[in-house]
């Protein structure tokens, strides 16, 4: 330090004490590495803390100059320097403070994207100091969402569970000791063995967020049970039930970089599900000259980035989608050779007759059936007869989008030709009643254009995703939960999960372990009083094991809470269809591999992890070896080590055999580059299959082999019975769903259609699907940078609508639904929908009561609630204190300058279970929107239980049960995914002979 | 010579913040401020609407005027272009976030410095890009060297439309926008003070939410819709720009920005009239021999003039983020700020008046003989000159200001020498109730602090607040304190209190109505500079 500087300093804090005014940081802190804090086999941090991070010596060096086409600078560090890179600190600049770094890949955890993060662990004491993105990685190139670089603030969060705990008083009432993680798995495991060994239907796994491709669906096929339980029916069932019926494959995979048409009914750009890879490719698509179209009743900001906004009525999509298939099918638009290549139409036009309503059209098709053997020219016919009515003026009335922008819609789709990429995820599909129609009448667009698998069209997921097998794999169960697939929706895509509280409450079963895994139940379900009260029921879920990062509201009623890792603290392998291309990514506890870097010996994850907090994949091997401790059950043998017999597998262990001999390609990449297959995955992050896979369809199968003729020429097909696309679908019509609404692409009337919001009667439609693009379903609360951009959500309501209820921005306003009501605020915008009022998802998160020592759901970013019941029925919820400062170790919880942090809007919602899909219909028809009342407060909320049970039986009056309905004895049609598939014989249903005729 | 910018191509952003908190996160920025944010705004009627998105930053500006008022040199302007700051430097002045025209610069509340966006010249310095530029998922956001050809920004500037930021300020922003829109670029077009975003809180407004404008009926009666205030000032017929279409035009994001200087600096502004006025007076009545020399009126003024410029010291250092570090103006001095000069004004003009007072005193008391009568004229211009030296520099501080138009005004250093001239007046008219004053003294102060009221009045009904403003900006400005947020102080304070009682008092000879004038005069002074001061700072330069 110079004389000058140190001069300086001195006068400085002579004149500080002198003033008695100078701030707690008038000194430039000592940011000199604190001694290691490692010790081997230690763990590492107990409590939790702000990170400090160490400073070197070194500097860093300039980067080889790399020169880009474009002129770019180099952007990140290369992997041959990410065992020790030096960087300086950006927020001491111009000081220079060097840092000196471990480089970890890994995958980010806060969406279902698996982009690639870059972990900077400071070599001095291994406390992380960033995420960046992974380079290295096919899908995310590099680049990330908000959400990525907050994966800190989830690290960090002051109010992180750290160790096991365990209830003591009654459910929900807020009091917690400390336990071991051996006392927990001993527990645990023996509250499973008891249930196992009576029954395979006692142990549920209801899994939020996965996070991971099969791991623990192996867990629990080893455990012999029905225990798979998902999110899914109230995210994308209704969408995977259209695109199954037409292809088997259950999600879409668009090209969207090489598309000249992108057809979005969601939200792409700020919150599909693949947020970050897709929306670079879309932007990256756009600049290239593609048109980009929006489905939306709401101004997303994927519609403000679209060149066509169509603000279309909720439940209106499949007939503008049906008015564009008209406009190519009356003008011979399509691609011929395409559809008659790869669709049923011998099997349609046979079918005819059965489904068709149009008289006219039926007595023709009859004709021509008896004339002999109908070609695809009466096909070509019947489409343009069946469609017909589908015009745009049809559409636009129907949707109440100007018909010039249907009719633009309409002539992008027709110049897209192989190249139209669409989407739709949860949006229209999710909303409404018969939502499942739209995704098929979508991918109807893609079938006539010929734009499956082309370049720039669009995809079916199971061509880009893969799964590398395991070491060894359980067969499948025998067993069928009656609480996961019940009898009324055989078609359901899949577990009916969000009836759960209602199917326990009507005495269909009971639980006797429950795992929830980073997933919050009561809070975003519908119905959620409802949950309240079976979470509560001790006879009913006998044991409620919570596996979170974060505290959640349904975390409060579990019996134990069990803290599980971040996007840094675990070993998971995933794979999503981002982009034409394939590839796999690696999640990593990013300070043990830093660690075992510099040659520390780490024997289980959790010892590098803060606290105690464990990973899943180790937590699993640990509960099944616990579940049968001597092979008796038939468990512990899936969790033996294939390199050394007789002894349990090791996480590493697991994933270097897939490494080693499950994933194509991979080991001659490591072998070049001097590493083991594990070894160059600990490295990368990510490996990248191939980089595209078009029309997988199309190659080469004997039919003997499976493969279906086309032409005379025996190819791979799709994973339907007819292995052709079925427009004409015979399992829907084989199982009661004779109608021509439900066999073909078609329109079906949702439960918000304009004809039933009675919208002069002060009926409005309530849109409870947005979401922002920085926040994470519910586990934003604990990640202060997303929350200080988003926060709340109020009502966004059309300034027409506004006036004609006498409010403005900020006023409050009581909306009400068939269950109950909420009060919150107003956002008046143009930006909606005439009509429609819309509430972001992920806000309104509570608590019910103060901090404590064992953390919370984000103090500062949630409310304080009561909750309170009366004998009625009646639930309430009111909110005692907002968001707000509070102090903890991170000084920036002392900073929070919002208040309002939303209205748990869910809780109002009725169960909405579709007939068909069993998808949970999210859009609520609010049967009145006023002005609240005085003495209504932001975030009350009350709910009527009598009438939520009516709106539940109302809705499962609607389904068609396979006891009734089914062709063959059986609960669902087999060849219809499920996440894991039991025995053929398990599908039967009970007291029936394979092969009963259905009545 | 590097030149490193920034384009920030809109037709790319969605809007999505990676960029946020991708610079949260590199550079460790607390909760509620921002070096870089997305901006988003609404327009349009519905289905014909949209939603523009604007990431905003500091523009590391050709020629920043931040730099040009840090009186230490802590914001400074890199060979290659980049405009960084070094908080071990900064004092916390807050004169950056005066000057710089877009709100980009905030105080760090765990250094109690300034911050803002350095470019991530911890990066650029090893061949890295800016982290915003790495995690952007669109590739919305290009650095590079704009002086360098063959760079992706030099060669996309060469052939993109582009806009920039309030050009208008001649501070040569080097952030380019392709397809910038206006509605984002120009702050005053939506409503000021939005009472909530789309999705966040806003900070309350001060003086309590705006009124809203709400609808009236067509010619013919139907109902018209007027959905947000479309950049009209608030209580008044005066339309100042901004849109007058009657669609939607407002902000659903913004970051939000604290206002820097408080009662503190007003404060300054009377305590330092008066210190400078007192001997800019008596040196003009003396060295023109309106009045004889009196050793005890000069002991007197002396005494309230120190005791003035100590409380302008203690002011300044009570505004300072890090008042600990005040010696730093005089010890690492950045010649170019008339903060810094304006130090060396003060200093110098309390020590000459501090020696002076001294012998004068020492003499007065007999504690030693001093005879100052051949040097008086000389230590009274010098004492003169250096006290208008005092008042006037503020000027041209706030003429560095370039983020406050309507303190960049021509009259400014007029105005502060009558101000001055007024409050020594006054000072002087107080001490006229103890007999201090002889009567050729005291008819001078009386006329002087007649006339000064008089003019004052004039320059501020007739200059200040009767012409038009240069700026759309300073014309906010000024309709905030005449007629908007501050006019109840404007009129009722400075102008009824500080001017019209004053000068009723002036008529009547009574030791009461003098001490009355003087206070009256005073406290008009504080409210004027208080509305002065803080009313611009409420426009919003983002």
């Amino acid at each position: 330090m110079s004389s000058r500087a140190e001069s300086l300093r001195r006068t400085e804090s002579f004149l500080a004490k002198l003033l008695r005014l100078a701030p707690a940081t008038s000194q430039p802190q000592d940011r000199r590495p604190a001694a290691s804090t490692i010790e081997a086999a230690q763990p590492l941090s107990r409590q939790m803390h702000q990170p400090e991070y160490g400073q070197v010596d070194a500097k860093p060096v300039d980067m080889t100059t790399v020169t880009h086409p474009d002129g770019r600078m180099t952007q990140y560090p290369p992997p041959s320097h990410w065992d020790d890179w030096v960087q300086w600190d950006g927020k001491h600049w111009p000081t220079k403070v060097a840092h000196r770094y471990a480089l970890v890949p890994t995958t980010c955890f806060n969406c279902e994207a698996a982009c690639g993060l870059l972990a900077y662990v400071d070599k001095s004491n291994y406390e992380i100091r960033k995420f960046e993105g992974n380079p290295a990685h096919p899908s995310s190139r590099g680049r990330n969402c908000a959400k990525g670089p907050a994966t800190h603030n989830q690290t960090y969060d002051p109010e992180r569970i750290l160790h096991p705990l365990k209830r003591v008083g009654p459910r929900g009432s807020g009091k917690w000791a400390r336990i071991s993680w051996d006392e927990a798995l001993e527990e645990i495991a023996e509250r499973m063995r008891e249930s196992r060994k009576r029954r395979l239907d006692g142990i549920m796994y209801h899994v939020g967020r996965p996070g991971e491709d099969h791991y623990t669906n192996r867990v629990i096929s080893a455990w012999g049970v029905d225990g798979h339980n998902s999110h899914t029916n109230i995210c994308s069932a209704a969408a995977r039930a259209g695109y199954a019926f037409w292809s088997g494959a259950d999600r879409p995979s668009p090209d969207f970089a090489r598309a000249k048409t992108i057809l979005l009914i969601s939200a792409h750009l700020e919150s599909g599900h693949y947020f970050n890879p897709h929306a670079q490719r879309i932007v990256e698509g756009q600049a290239a000259g593609a048109k980009i179209i929006t489905f939306d009743p709401r101004l997303s900001n994927t519609a403000a980035r679209s060149d066509l906004w169509l603000p279309s009525w909720p439940g209106s999509e499949a007939v503008i989608l049906l008015a564009i298939a008209n406009h190519l099918i009356q003008h011979n638009l399509y691609n011929r050779d395409f559809v008659r290549r790869w669709v049923n139409w011998e099997q349609t036009l046979r079918e005819a007759p059965s489904f068709v309503e149009d008289e006219a059209t039926r007595s023709w098709i009859e004709a021509r059936l008896a004339a002999g053997d109908p070609c695809f020219e009466d096909f070509e016919e019947l489409l343009k007869k069946l469609y017909a009515e589908y015009t745009f003026e049809r559409a636009a009335q129907e949707s109440e989008v100007p018909v010039d922008r249907i009719q633009q819609a309409a002539e992008l789709v027709a110049e897209a030709g192989t190249r139209l990429a669409c989407h739709n995820w949860r949006a229209a599909a999710m909303g409404n009643r018969g939502g499942w129609q739209v995704s098929r009448c979508l991918l109807f667009l893609n079938v006539l254009t010929g734009s499956l698998g082309t370049r720039g069209g669009t995809f079916m997921n199971s061509w880009n995703k893969f799964v590398p097998k395991p070491f060894a794999q359980p067969p499948a169960f025998e067993a069928w939960n009656e609480l996961h697939l019940p009898d009324e929706w055989p078609f359901a895509h899949y577990e009916m999960s969000f009836l759960l509280p209602h199917f326990l409450d009507e005495g269909r079963g009971d639980v006797d372990v429950y795992f929830t895994r980073v997933y919050n139940p009561l809070w975003i379900n519908p119905d959620g009083f409802r949950w309240i009260e079976a979470l509560r029921d001790e006879e009913k879920i006998k044991c409620h094991v919570a596996l979170t990062p974060t505290w959640n509201e349904s975390a409060w009623f579990a019996d134990y809470v069990l803290p599980m890792g971040h996007a840094g603290e675990r070993h998971d392998l995933m794979s999503q269809e981002t982009y034409a291309g394939t590839w796999i990514a690696f999640r990593q506890p990013v300070r043990r591999v830093a660690m075992e870097r510099d040659g520390i010996a780490i024997n289980r994850t959790y010892e590098a992890n803060p606290g105690e907090v464990w990973e899943e994949a180790e937590f699993w091997i640990d509960l099944s070896v616990k579940m049968d401790p001597d092979g008796s059950l038939g468990i512990r043998k899936w969790f033996d080590s294939p390199y050394r017999p007789g002894e349990a597998i090791t996480v590493e262990e697991y994933f270097r055999w897939i490494f080693e001999n499950s994933v194509p390609g991979l080991p001659e990449a490591a072998e070049a580059e001097g590493l083991t297959p594990l070894g160059y995955m600990r490295k990368y992050g990510a490996f990248e299959l191939n980089t595209e896979n078009y029309a997988p369809y199309e190659q080469l199968k004997a039919t003997s082999l499976g493969g279906v003729d086309v032409d005379g020429v025996g190819r791979v097909g799709f994973t339907t019975p007819s292995k052709k696309l079925e427009f004409f679908s015979p399992t829907l019509r084989d199982w009661g769903w004779k109608e021509q609404a439900y066999v073909i692409p078609w329109h079906l009337p949702s439960h918000v259609s304009r004809d039933e919001i009675d919208r002069g009667g002060g009926e409005m439609l309530l849109l409870p699907t947005f979401r922002l693009p920085n926040l994470i379903h519910t586990r934003s609360a604990n990640a202060k940078w997303l929350y200080e951009i988003s926060h709340k959500n109020p009502v966004w309501m059309h300034p027409e609508d506004a006036q004609r209820l006498g409010v403005d921005t900020g006023d409050l306003v009581h909306v009400e639904t068939e269950i109950g009501f909420m009060v919150d605020t107003v956002w008046v915008t143009e930006g909606i929908k005439p009509g429609v009022i819309a509430v972001s998802h992920h806000l309104g998160r509570w608590r019910t009561q103060d901090g404590g020592e064992h953390g919370n759901i984000g103090s500062g970013m949630s409310s304080l609630v009561e909750l309170s019941s009366d004998a009625e029925g009646l639930r309430r919820l009111r909110i005692e204190r907002s968001g707000g400062p509070w102090q903890s170790t991170d000084p920036d919880t002392a900073r929070i300058f919002w208040e309002d942090v939303g209205v748990h809007q869910n809780l109002i919602h009725g169960v909405h279970p579709d007939p068909v899909s069993g998808a949970h219909c999210w859009h609520q028809k609010a049967i009145a929107v006023r002005k609240a009342a005085p003495g209504q407060r932001r975030g009350d909320i009350e709910v009527d239980l009598a009438k939520s049970q009516a709106v539940y039986r109302q809705w499962v009056d609607m389904a068609r049960p396979a006891s009734v309905y089914s062709p063959d004895g059986t609960r669902r049609p087999y060849w219809l995914k499920r996440p894991l598939k039991p025995t053929k014989k398990a599908y039967l249903l009970p007291g029936r002979d394979p092969e009963e005729p259905a009545p | 010579m590097q030149s490193y910018g920034f384009i920030i191509n809109n037709e790319r952003c969605i809007g999505c913040h990676a960029c946020s908190t991708a610079c949260k996160s590199e550079n460790s920025v607390p909760l509620g401020v921002h070096r870089t944010w997305v901006k988003s705004t609404e327009t349009g009627i519905y289905p014909d609407t949209q939603r523009h998105f604007q990431v905003t930053r500091c523009n590391h500006c050709d020629n920043p005027p931040c730099v040009r008022i840090c009186p230490t040199g802590a914001m400074r302007q890199m060979d290659n272009g980049i405009v960084e700051f070094d908080g071990n430097a900064c004092i916390g002045c807050k004169a950056c976030m005066q000057a710089c025209p877009y709100d980009s610069i905030y105080i760090d509340p765990e250094t109690n410095t300034a911050a803002k966006c350095h470019y991530c010249s911890h990066r650029v310095s090893v061949g890295m890009e800016p982290a915003c530029v790495v995690v952007c998922p669109a590739h919305a956001i290009i650095a590079g060297d704009i002086a360098d050809p063959d760079s992706e920004i030099a060669r996309t500037l060469s052939r993109a439309k582009v806009t920039v930021r309030k050009p208008e300020q001649g501070t040569a922003p080097k952030l380019f926008y392709i397809a910038g829109s206006d509605v984002n670029l120009h702050p005053t077009v939506t409503e000021r003070r939005p009472l909530t975003f789309a999705a966040a809180d806003a900070l309350p407004a001060p003086g309590g939410a705006p009124p809203r404008e709400h609808d009236q009926p067509r010619a013919n009666g139907d109902a018209r819709r007027l959905p947000q205030l479309q950049g009209l000032p608030e209580h008044g017929p005066l339309r100042l720009g901004g849109r007058q279409a009657q669609h939607m035009a407002q902000v659903g994001y913004n970051a939000q920005h604290r206002v820097p200087w408080h009662w503190q600096v007003p404060a300054y502004l009377v305590t330092k009239a008066i210190g400078a006025g007192v001997w800019m007076l008596l040196a003009l009545a003396w060295l023109l021999d309106l009045a004889s020399y009196e050793t005890s009126t000069a002991i007197y003024g002396g005494a309230v003039a120190l005791l003035m410029m100590t409380l302008t010291t203690a002011f300044l250092v009570l505004d300072l983020e890090r008042p600990d570090r005040f010696l730093y103006i005089l010890l690492r001095p950045q010649w170019r700020s008339w903060l810094a000069r304006g130090s060396v004004l003060l200093i110098g003009y309390s020590t000459l008046l501090g020696l002076y007072w001294g012998l004068e005193t020492l003499g007065h008391l007999g504690v030693m003989s001093v005879d100052l009568t051949t040097y008086r004229p000389a230590w009274l211009l010098v004492l003169g000159l250096f006290g208008t030296g005092v008042a006037i520099y503020t000027a041209f501080l706030f003429g560095q200001a370039e983020g406050r138009d309507l303190w960049q005004n021509p009259l400014l250093p007029i105005h502060l020498v009558l101000q001055a001239t007024m409050m020594g007046a006054a000072a002087l008219w107080m001490a006229e109730s103890f007999g201090v004053l002889n009567s050729e003294l005291s008819s001078v102060v009386r006329w002087t602090l007649g006339s000064c009221l008089l003019a004052d009045l004039f320059v501020i009904l007739l200059g200040e607040f009767g012409m038009s403003h240069a700026s759309e900006v300073a014309a906010r400005a000024a309709h905030e304190i005449s007629g908007g947020r501050f006019r109840h102080i404007f009129w009722g304070g400075a102008i009824v209190v500080g001017h019209a009682l004053p000068l009723l008092l002036l008529t009547v000879a009574t030791p009461a109505a003098q001490i009355g004038a003087a206070i009256f005069v005073t406290a008009g002074l504080y409210a004027y500079e208080y509305a002065f001061v803080m009313a611009p700072q409420e426009i919003p330069n983002a």
